[in-house]
C-alpha cells in the first residue's frame, strides 16, 4: 500500500468497480488539492456518479485505493464510513432528497443535530445559511411548498451547513433550468471558495466543468484528457438496416 | 393472466399476505355457510337466521378491510415508471389489484366450500367426517345457488373495494414524474370532535337504553346465545366503536403534534412529524383495532369464562376472524407506512443518521401511539360496560 501524496485531500489509485458485472470504473485515478474545485466531467454513463460514490465512501471499490487525509477509505468499516460521512464529507445530489415532514430550516440543520448540536445553535446556523444562498424566505415552508430550486438550494445549504471539508457535488443542477442552474451553482462555488472547502463536482455540462479550477475527464470508466463526441457516428449508425 | 403472473414472482411475504388474504375469506365464507346451515335446518326460525347472517357483517367488513390493506401494500400494484411507459399505468394496475384480491378471496371461498361440506359429512374419506353434521343442519339439501351467492360475498365486495380504493385520482396521473414532483402532505384529519362526541352518543345511548332491560348478561345476548336484547344497547356499541375509528386519525396527528412539541431533539422532531403525516394511514386501522379491543374487553367482562353464557364455536370463529384481520390490518398499514417512507430513510442515512437513531424513532412513535391509546381503549371498554354490570 502506496501511501498518498501529502498535499492531496483525497486520492485515488486504479480505482475498478463494476454494477452486477457490467463495468463502471476501470483504472480510475485522481488526486484532488486541498480547497480546489474539482470537476469530474464526461457524458451520462461515464462512471461519475460511481467514481463520486467509490470516494465518498457509500461504495467501496472492487479494486483500488481510496485516501482522505492520509486514511485509508477503502479499508474502514461501515461504521467508520459512516461516521467519516457525517462529520467530514458533505453531499449533493441530483434531486435534493429533502425530508418532506420537516420544514426548509429543519431540514437545514438536521444534519447539526444529528452530530449533537443544541437545537438554537443548529437553529441559527441554518438559517444563516438558508439566507446566504438567497432561501431566506422559504425558511418555514415544507418542501412541497418550494420551487425546485428553492428545495435544491435548501439541499446544498444542508450540505454546507457543517462545513465539510469536501463536498460531493453530483450533477447539482441537473434537473434545473439553465438560468436558475447557474445561479445555484454561482452561489455553491461561491460559498466553497469563501470557507475553503474542497468540491468534487461531477457534470456532463462543460460550462459549469468552466467554473471548476480543473477537471477530469471521464469516458466509459476511464480517465481521458478531453471528452470528443462525434455527431457524426451516429448518423452513420442510423444507415444500417436492423 | 399478469395478476397472477405477477403472483407467482411475488416475495414470499407478499404471497403470505395474500394466504391470511385467503384464510380470513374463507373463515367468513365458512361463517356464512354456517348461516345457511342453520337456516336450512330451521325453516320456522327465519328471524333467528336472519340475526346470525346480520352478524356475519362484522367479521366480513374485518376482512374486506384487511384485503384492501394487503392490496395498497402489494409491490406489484405499485405505479413504476416502465411499466406506465408501456400502457400499464395505475388504471390497469387498480384492475390488476382488484383481480389479485379477487382470486386470493375466491381460494378462501372454495377452501370454505370444502371444509362446510366435509364437516357436514357430504364429503367423505377425511378424518372428522361429518364432525360438526348437527350444528350445520346436515342431511337437509344445500341450495346451490344461495351457497353460491353466500361465497361470492367476501371476493365480490373485497375486489370491488380494492379497485376504488387504489383508482388513480387525476393528481397522482398528471404527477408522474417521481423525480421532481413532491407529493404535497394530506391535510390534517379533522375527524377527532366527531369522534369524541360519537363515542359520548354511543355511551348515553348504550345507558338509556339498558336502563330498561333486565340488567346483566342476559340482556345482552350474543349471536350464540341468540335472541332479542335491546337494540339501544348494540346502537351504543356500535356507535362508541364507530366514534374510535373515526377519531383515530385525528388522535393519531394530535400524538404526533404533541410529540414533536416544545424544542424537540431530532428523534423526538422526525418521530412526531412522521406520526403527523401518516395520520391518515395509520390512524384509521388504529382505531379500528382499538373499537374492537375495547369491545372485545367489554364482551370478556360481560360474557368471560365462568359466565352464564360462554362462546359457542361459531362465535369464536368470528370474534378471532375480526381481532386477527383487525391486527393484520394494522400490522400491514404500518409497513405500507414503512414502504412510503423509504426514500426519506434513505436520504436520512445519506445524511449520516443512525440506524440505532431511526430505530429509536420508530420506537417512540409506538410508544407514544401505546401510551395514547391503550388507556383510551381501556377507558371506553369500561364506560360501555358499566351500564351492563
Amino acid at each position: 500500500m502506496v501511501a498518498p501524496p501529502d498535499n492531496d485531500v483525497l486520492w485515488a489509485r486504479a480505482l475498478h468497480h463494476s454494477h452486477n458485472g457490467s463495468p463502471a470504473l476501470q483504472g480510475v485515478s485522481l488526486g484532488v488539492r486541498e480547497g480546489e474545485i474539482l470537476a469530474v466531467s464526461g457524458p451520462r454513463g461515464s462512471g461519475k456518479t460511481t467514481l463520486l460514490r467509490c470516494l465518498s465512501g457509500r461504495l467501496v471499490p472492487r479494486e483500488g485505493e481510496v485516501w482522505f487525509n492520509s486514511a485509508p477509505v477503502h479499508t474502514m468499516t461501515s461504521l467508520q464510513r459512516e461516521r467519516l460521512r457525517r462529520d467530514r464529507f458533505g453531499w449533493v445530489g441530483p434531486q435534493p432528497d429533502l425530508v418532506p415532514e420537516l420544514t426548509a430550516w429543519e431540514n437545514t440543520a438536521l444534519p447539526l443535530m444529528l452530530r449533537g448540536t443544541s437545537r438554537r445553535a443548529a437553529k441559527s446556523a441554518a438559517l444563516d445559511w438558508l439566507e446566504r444562498l438567497d432561501a431566506g424566505d422559504c425558511a418555514r415552508l415544507r418542501p412541497h411548498a418550494l420551487l425546485q430550486a428553492q428545495r435544491q438550494r435548501v439541499a446544498i445549504a444542508r450540505a454546507l451547513v457543517t462545513m465539510p471539508s469536501l463536498l460531493f457535488a453530483d450533477e447539482p443542477t441537473a434537473p434545473l433550468h439553465r438560468a436558475d442552474g447557474a445561479q445555484v451553482l454561482r452561489t455553491l462555488t461561491a460559498a466553497a471558495r469563501s470557507h475553503r472547502i474542497t468540491v468534487l463536482l461531477a457534470t456532463h455540462d462543460p460550462d459549469v466543468a468552466a467554473l471548476a479550477d480543473r477537471t477530469a475527464h471521464l469516458l466509459d470508466g476511464r480517465r481521458v484528457n478531453s471528452v470528443h463526441l462525434n455527431g457524426a457516428e451516429g448518423r452513420d449508425a442510423c444507415s444500417l438496416s436492423v | 393472466m399478469l395478476a397472477l403472473r405477477l403472483a407467482r414472482g411475488a416475495h414470499p411475504l407478499v404471497l403470505l399476505r395474500r394466504l391470511l388474504v385467503a384464510a380470513a375469506s374463507a373463515g367468513v365464507g365458512f361463517l356464512l355457510l354456517c348461516t345457511l346451515g342453520y337456516a336450512v335446518g330451521h325453516p320456522g326460525e327465519s328471524q333467528a337466521a336472519l340475526t346470525r347472517l346480520a352478524w356475519c357483517v362484522l367479521p366480513l367488513a374485518a376482512t374486506v378491510h384487511f384485503a384492501v390493506a394487503v392490496a395498497r401494500t402489494d409491490p406489484a400494484t405499485r405505479p413504476r415508471p416502465g411499466l406506465s411507459a408501456i400502457g400499464l399505468g395505475p388504471a390497469r394496475l387498480a384492475a390488476v389489484a382488484a383481480a389479485s384480491t379477487a382470486v386470493s378471496c375466491t381460494l378462501g371461498s372454495m377452501v370454505a366450500l370444502l371444509v362446510f361440506l366435509h364437516l357436514r359429512g357430504d364429503l367423505t374419506g377425511l378424518p372428522f367426517d361429518g364432525a360438526s353434521a348437527e350444528l350445520l343442519g346436515a342431511g337437509r339439501p344445500l341450495p346451490l345457488a344461495a351457497a353460491l351467492t353466500l361465497l361470492a360475498i367476501v371476493p365480490v365486495v373485497a375486489s370491488t373495494t380494492a379497485a376504488l380504493t387504489l383508482r388513480p385520482r387525476r393528481k397522482a396521473v398528471l404527477d408522474d414524474d417521481p423525480g421532481t414532483a413532491e407529493p404535497a402532505p394530506a391535510a390534517p384529519p379533522g375527524g377527532l370532535p366527531w369522534g369524541v362526541a360519537l363515542v359520548a352518543l354511543g355511551v348515553a345511548v348504550e345507558t338509556y337504553a339498558s336502563r330498561g332491560g333486565t340488567g346483566g348478561a342476559a340482556a345482552l345476548p350474543l349471536p350464540g346465545g341468540l335472541g332479542g336484547g335491546p337494540v339501544g344497547v348494540l346502537a351504543g356499541w356500535a356507535l362508541t366503536a364507530v366514534g374510535l375509528a373515526v377519531a383515530g386519525p385525528g388522535l393519531t396527528h394530535l400524538t404526533g403534534r404533541l410529540l414533536q412539541a416544545f424544542r424537540p431533539g431530532v428523534t423526538r422532531l422526525l418521530a412526531g412529524r412522521a406520526l403527523m403525516d401518516e395520520a391518515r394511514r395509520i390512524g384509521r386501522p388504529l382505531g379500528v383495532a382499538c373499537a374492537v379491543a375495547s369491545a372485545t374487553i367489554g364482551a370478556t367482562t360481560l360474557y368471560g369464562p365462568g359466565g352464564a353464557q360462554p362462546f359457542g364455536p361459531l362465535t369464536g370463529l368470528g370474534a378471532a376472524l375480526v381481532m386477527t384481520c383487525t391486527t393484520a390490518t394494522l400490522l400491514t398499514a404500518a409497513l405500507e407506512s414503512r414502504q412510503t417512507r423509504v426514500t426519506t430513510k434513505d436520504a436520512l442515512l445519506r445524511l449520516g443518521a443512525s440506524a440505532s437513531m431511526l430505530r429509536m424513532a420508530v420506537g417512540v412513535r409506538a410508544l407514544a401511539l401505546l401510551a395514547v391509546f391503550a388507556p383510551l381503549t381501556w377507558a371506553v371498554a369500561e364506560l360501555a360496560a358499566l351500564p351492563l354490570r
